[in-house]
């Protein structure tokens, strides 16, 4: 093979790890205290699931096909986990089974997955986030939007955009049509893309019934502006189920908004990528000065039900790795002051400062 | 901070031009050697336009214009609110004139739009090696490297010269605008007066 060197040195490291050293850890961990001690402000338990599980936990298919499997010590195939959020729910239903709902919990860590390299996205990826199970659904949903929003001032990023959509509206809407799976995936997509002429040209194939094609162009071309929710809800009006979605919307921006944080959102009811076990409010986080979403979340209420425990769930995530980029790229530092370390000349020396609390550095000359 | 919109010098430069003046918005006269241009409250980045969508998937451009054949091909994932309606050419499969492709075991496409021209030739369950190239695709047949070519035709001057003719369409490419998520949302009072007189002129032309 010409070109690339095929002698692998010792340091030589797999694409789309990460190392970080001193300072840079430092930054790392300090972001992480600082969301960790919000989740625990609002009364969030930490949990510190397994690093692998049985692959079929992580069955949702959009997660399957970028998971790290490999086959385990019993015969059956385990994955690094991909996620967090598939653990959770299934110590909720199994080791928690007797714990009452609402279950709130957080996690800070890494998930693996296989990602072909696009903007902003690792193989390994930290993660920092909670889900709130079993609890009731719209005041839940509030509290985690509420949560988030702390969590981007305390790490010091008040300007962030908090998006919010519902992923019923358009699976309501596209359901009453009838449409085929690749139909509906081609679909999906365009709206996700916010291609407007795309999406018309996919309707017009599709021979859509003109009030429900009109309900989906509408996903496309609404304004960002919280007031105009009023439009979607007029165009869903004849889809029942679509409806109830855009009133469940409704319910969580209003409550939000009685708590003061309706400057800090806006609507995104084109957004439709991401997790297919979503099944109702999505929402996306934004910051000035990243080309990426920070993070993310939204409400689950079928997984649950996987593992034998049926029950809502709302939750997000906040991203470390871009958290960490952003506040590089402002130039603003996380990490906490402290002392610089003494030289000490003499064990005995370094023991008696430790002693008092102080940071030392043996350094005792060869 | 003012928006920036990241374009190519090529093909799609004229339409581009045309456009912002419709626009009512200032454009770069020559933009020459210049990489980056600061003009009427626009901050344009001139690079490959295979790498527009690029920039503008990353951030580091809030919007572009690119072809839908680039963006195809790329997969970015990226807004594509408005079809600016110019630089309208397909993307065909060629190949020499008179041979038909049908009878063959597996085929060999030379393309510089190498996802497209396996997804195309895949979804009919054909299968292809594809081979990569990044310019005058139209000479891979006659040189033996590939069988056919997918690629784009305008006048279809090129593929006459070098004794190709159309086989199949793959897809019609017009140029369209393209956004960042984050800049759509994070940015909107930058970037939202930009797409909508945009969006507004190349409106007006289509009707």
């Amino acid at each position: 093979m010409a070109g690339l060197p095929t002698a692998r040195s010792a340091v030589q490291v797999p694409p789309g790890v990460q190392c970080f050293v001193g300072e840079e850890a430092r930054r790392r961990r300090a972001i992480e205290d600082v969301v960790t001690r919000v989740f625990e402000g609002w009364d969030y338990e930490e949990i510190i699931p397994p690093l692998f599980d049985y692959a079929d936990v992580f069955a949702s298919p959009d997660l399957f096909a970028r998971t790290y499997s490999f086959v385990g010590r019993d015969g059956r195939v385990l994955a690094l986990r991909p996620d967090f959020t598939s653990l959770l729910a299934k110590v909720a239903a199994g080791r928690l089974a007797h714990r009452e709902p609402p279950i709130r919990l957080y996690y800070s860590g890494e998930v693996v997955r296989y990602e072909p390299p696009r903007a902003g996205r690792q193989s390994e990826l930290y993660q920092m986030g909670l889900e709130h199970l079993g609890g009731r659904p719209g005041t839940a949903d509030a509290e985690v939007l509420a949560v988030a929003a702390e969590c981007l001032d305390a790490v010091g990023l008040p300007g962030c955009v908090l998006t919010l959509g519902h992923v019923g509206v358009f699976n309501a809407l596209v359901a009453a049509a009838g449409l085929d799976p690749a139909s509906v995936d081609t679909l999906r997509e365009r709206v996700a893309a916010r291609d407007e002429e795309g999406v018309r040209a996919a309707l017009r194939r599709q021979d859509m019934p003109e009030r429900a094609a009109a309900a989906l162009l509408t996903l496309v071309t609404l304004p960002g502006d919280v007031a105009a929710l009023d439009i979607l809800d007029a165009a869903v009006a004849p889809f029942e189920a679509a409806a109830r979605a855009v009133g469940e919307l409704r319910s969580v921006l209003d409550l939000s908004a009685a708590a003061g944080l309706g400057t800090r959102l806006a609507l995104d009811v084109g957004e439709l990528r991401g997790l297919d076990y979503y099944t109702g409010l999505v929402f996306r986080i934004y910051a000035r000065g990243l080309g990426s979403e920070i993070g993310g979340g939204g409400r689950y209420d079928a997984l649950l039900a996987r593992f034998g425990r049926p029950m809502p769930a709302v939750g997000f995530m906040i991203g470390l790795d871009r958290v960490a980029a952003l506040l590089e790229r402002n130039g603003s530092d996380p990490r906490p002051a402290r002392p610089p370390a003494a030289p000490m000349g003499s064990l005995r020396e370094a023991r008696a400062e430790r002693e008092a609390g102080r940071r030392v550095r043996l350094a005792v000359d060869r | 901070m003012m928006p920036t919109l990241a374009l190519s010098k090529g093909r799609l430069l004229a339409g581009a031009a045309d456009l912002f003046r419709r626009s009512g918005l200032a454009f770069p006269d020559q933009p020459g050697r210049k990489l980056v241009v600061e003009c009427g409250g626009t901050r344009f980045l001139f690079v490959k336009d295979m790498d527009v969508p690029t920039y503008v998937e990353y951030g580091a451009a809030d919007c572009g214009i690119a072809g839908r054949d680039v963006l195809l091909e790329s997969g970015a994932d990226v807004y594509e609110p408005v079809d600016l309606g110019f630089g309208r050419c397909r993307l065909v499969v060629a190949r020499p004139a008179g041979l038909p492709l049908e009878a063959r075991s597996s085929l060999r496409v030379a393309s510089k739009y190498p996802r497209l021209a396996a997804a195309h030739f895949l979804a009919r369950g054909v299968s292809v090696e594809v081979v990569r190239l990044s310019g005058s695709v139209e000479l891979a047949p006659a040189l033996g490297l590939a069988d056919c070519i997918v690629d784009v035709v305008e006048t279809g001057r090129t593929l006459a010269e070098n004794g190709l003719e159309i086989a199949e369409d793959v897809a019609v490419s017009t140029a369209r605008l393209v956004v960042n998520r984050a800049s759509w949302h994070a940015r909107r009072s930058e970037v939202a007066p930009l797409v909508e007189a945009l969006a507004r002129a190349a409106g007006a032309a289509a009707a």
